[in-house]
């Protein structure tokens, strides 16, 4: 049988949805994560519990919701709450076992910035902000990261969401859950995980197509590699189909959704009312 | 201070809720995160000119962008603002941030909305997830400077706990699917901050879909998310959070942000925005019109929610009444007149 033809987005969104176990209770944000999450729903995790800060529980999106916030994705849900009872009842009580976020600037300790690039006040470029990630990343049992367009950095410019500190038990000792923490890094071309001692995250697995050079180019510091690196598997064709039908959007890409949606709204802006 | 707010009949239009009960300087929150925005009331705010807000920012699209535009807002405690494009493209964030013409506070969802919560409760702090010590989101401070997060030590363990401050917006701005002429507001869907942005407002202003009667209201009380003597005005306003979603009514127009967004990359593209938007008509009406003129209304067309009705919860009851249909107590198994003979013959009444 021919191999399945995927996108750089689609093997990130089958391999990060492994992440995932079935019975999870699983923490969600727009974008490649929801795609993961409801892709490991349809496959092997058909009892986790997808929710949103927005105080959607349970929910199971048909279509890429645009937002967290987005009950339109789902035909009805669990459980209504607000948004003071996700994080206080259920991200606070330590009942999240998942969360998947993505990545701005990440530093070698798992570290995360998605507020601003350069100065606080003299900045380059402002992103979108802290959002629920600081909690999210801070609480849940495991994160998993999914990194597209982010960049690694010797020392993030602005610290949103503390992931390792200064690495070893730092994080421990500031008072987080025991276990916590970012636990792997889905990037284009690899995967990365955290060495169990030192909390330095290190290249575990090449994607078919890419080299270990290739990566290390992209890493602002000697970044360590696994001896034994994990093969990465490419997405099966149910989950290409499953990824496709649910999001094309994502299976696209942001600059080739982009492209693609733009004769659309052109169409649309230029039309006279009927 | 709170005010009741207990007059039967609280409906108006935009217009004359934002003349009332919004002022120049006042602290305002969104009260729908996302979803439901309530952007004809935004609208109305940046129409009327209003200068030197402290607005609260949960979590938005463009309604940030667009207030920034209309030169309202001069500090924005936020969580999160969405972004469409890379470095190479100025947000309008960005412009007002560099001219200095607003301040920014960056908060977590969670402690941002913990604030609200405080405010809502009366309480003067509120503990929160402790973790948050780590980042730069509790270090670095601007206009909230000593006031952002504070520490106590728990009486009880000796732990040190992370606070933040309760706030007391002036005024909370809401959209709802439904609500009754006096205020009884009804909102499904995503709930985000909704209950809390408003409970700890001073003034609140409810823009509906519909008004129902008050019998809508008491068959299902548990959708009410502000009750009307907190409310100080109602707006009814069909597609009054256009472009965003609201369940049961509309799905979000997403070719119409597209249009947002693609202008307002240049400064002259986003003056143009506002000026055919907002500016250019009078009120949620002329919108909708000039939306029907300019695209045809097959696209909101497209956009309508279809039916998925909740399963009504049954409110009802036995209905049993103090005294029967023969006029027999329940409780004491005396008619009317025995009770009140009772009453006299046991020394029940006070006044001889």
């Amino acid at each position: 049988m021919a191999e399945v033809k995927y996108t750089e987005a689609e093997i990130i969104v089958a391999n990060a949805a492994k992440e995932i176990e079935d019975g999870d209770i699983v923490v969600i944000g727009q974008g490649i994560p929801m795609a993961a999450g409801v892709l490991a729903k349809a496959t092997h995790a058909p009892n986790c519990v997808i929710l949103t800060e927005a105080g959607l529980v349970g929910i199971e999106p048909f279509r890429n919701p645009l937002h967290i916030a987005d009950p339109t994705c789902t035909r009805g849900y669990m459980y209504s709450c607000d948004m003071i009872d996700v994080f206080a009842t259920i991200v606070n009580r330590g009942l999240v076992d998942v969360t998947f976020l993505g990545v701005g600037q990440i530093d070698r300790y798992g570290n995360m910035n998605s507020t601003v690039f350069g100065d606080y006040r003299d900045f380059r470029m402002r992103m979108m902000g802290a959002g629920g990630a600081p909690e999210f990343f801070g609480y849940a049992r495991k994160a998993v990261l999914t990194m597209r367009g982010g960049k690694f950095v010797e020392k993030v410019d602005y610290v949103s969401s503390p992931g390792y500190l200064e690495g070893y038990d730092a994080r421990e000792k500031a008072g987080f859950p025991p276990g916590s923490g970012p636990k792997v890094v889905y990037g284009t071309r690899g995967v990365f995980r955290f060495h169990p001692e030192s909390r330095e995250i290190y290249l575990a697995g090449v994607f078919p197509g890419h080299t270990v050079e290739e990566i290390k180019a992209e890493v602002p510091w000697d970044l360590m590699v696994a001896e034994d690196l994990e093969e990465l598997p490419p997405p099966t064709r149910e989950e290409v189909e499953l990824i496709r039908e649910f999001a094309p959007e994502i299976a696209a890409g942001r600059k080739l959704q982009l492209e693609l949606s733009i004769p659309r709204i052109l169409n649309i802006l230029s039309s006279r009312a009927p | 201070m709170l005010t009741k707010y207990m007059q039967e009949d609280k409906r108006m239009s935009a217009k004359e809720a934002v003349e009332r009960f919004v002022s120049d300087g006042d602290s305002v929150v969104i009260a729908n995160c996302l979803y439901g925005t309530p952007y004809a009331l935004i609208h109305e705010i940046i129409r009327q000119g209003r200068k030197g807000l402290t607005v609260f920012q949960q979590g938005g699209i463009d309604e940030i962008d667009q207030l920034l535009l209309g030169g309202c807002v001069s500090r924005l405690l936020m969580a999160y603002n969405f972004r469409v494009a890379g470095e190479r493209i100025e947000t309008v964030l960005e412009r007002a941030l560099r001219r200095g013409e607003v301040e920014v506070e960056d908060y977590s969802n969670y402690t941002l909305l913990a604030m609200l919560q405080a405010g809502a409760m009366g309480y003067p702090f509120l503990p929160v997830m402790s973790g948050i010590r780590e980042s730069d989101v509790y270090r670095v401070e601007t206009f909230c400077a000593g006031q952002k997060f504070g520490e106590v030590e728990c009486p009880f363990t000796g732990e040190k706990v992370v606070v933040v401050r309760g706030r007391n917006p002036d005024v909370a701005i809401l959209h709802v699917q439904r609500a009754d002429k006096s205020g009884n507001a009804q909102l499904w869907g995503a709930l985000i901050n909704s209950k809390w942005a408003c409970l700890a407002s001073s003034r609140i202003i409810v823009s509906c879909e519909q008004i129902v009667d008050r019998d809508t209201i008491m068959r299902s009380p548990h959708l009410t998310i502000v009750p009307s003597f907190r409310v100080c005005a109602v707006v009814e306003e069909p597609w009054g959070a256009h472009p965003s979603e609201l369940l049961g009514f509309y799905d979000y127009d997403m070719i119409f942000r597209s249009l947002f967004f693609m202008q307002a990359m240049s400064e002259e593209g986003g003056k143009a925005w506002m000026d055919e938007w907002v500016y250019g008509v009078a009120d949620r009406r002329e919108y909708l019109q000039h939306y029907a003129d300019r695209f045809g209304l097959r696209y909101l067309q497209e956009l309508r929610a279809k039916p998925y009705p909740s399963i009504p919860a049954d409110y009802g009851a036995s209905g049993r009444r103090a005294w029967d249909e023969n006029d027999m107590s329940f409780n004491f198994q005396l008619t009317r007149d025995e009770f009140l003979r009772a009453l006299e013959e046991k020394g029940g009444f006070v006044n001889g």
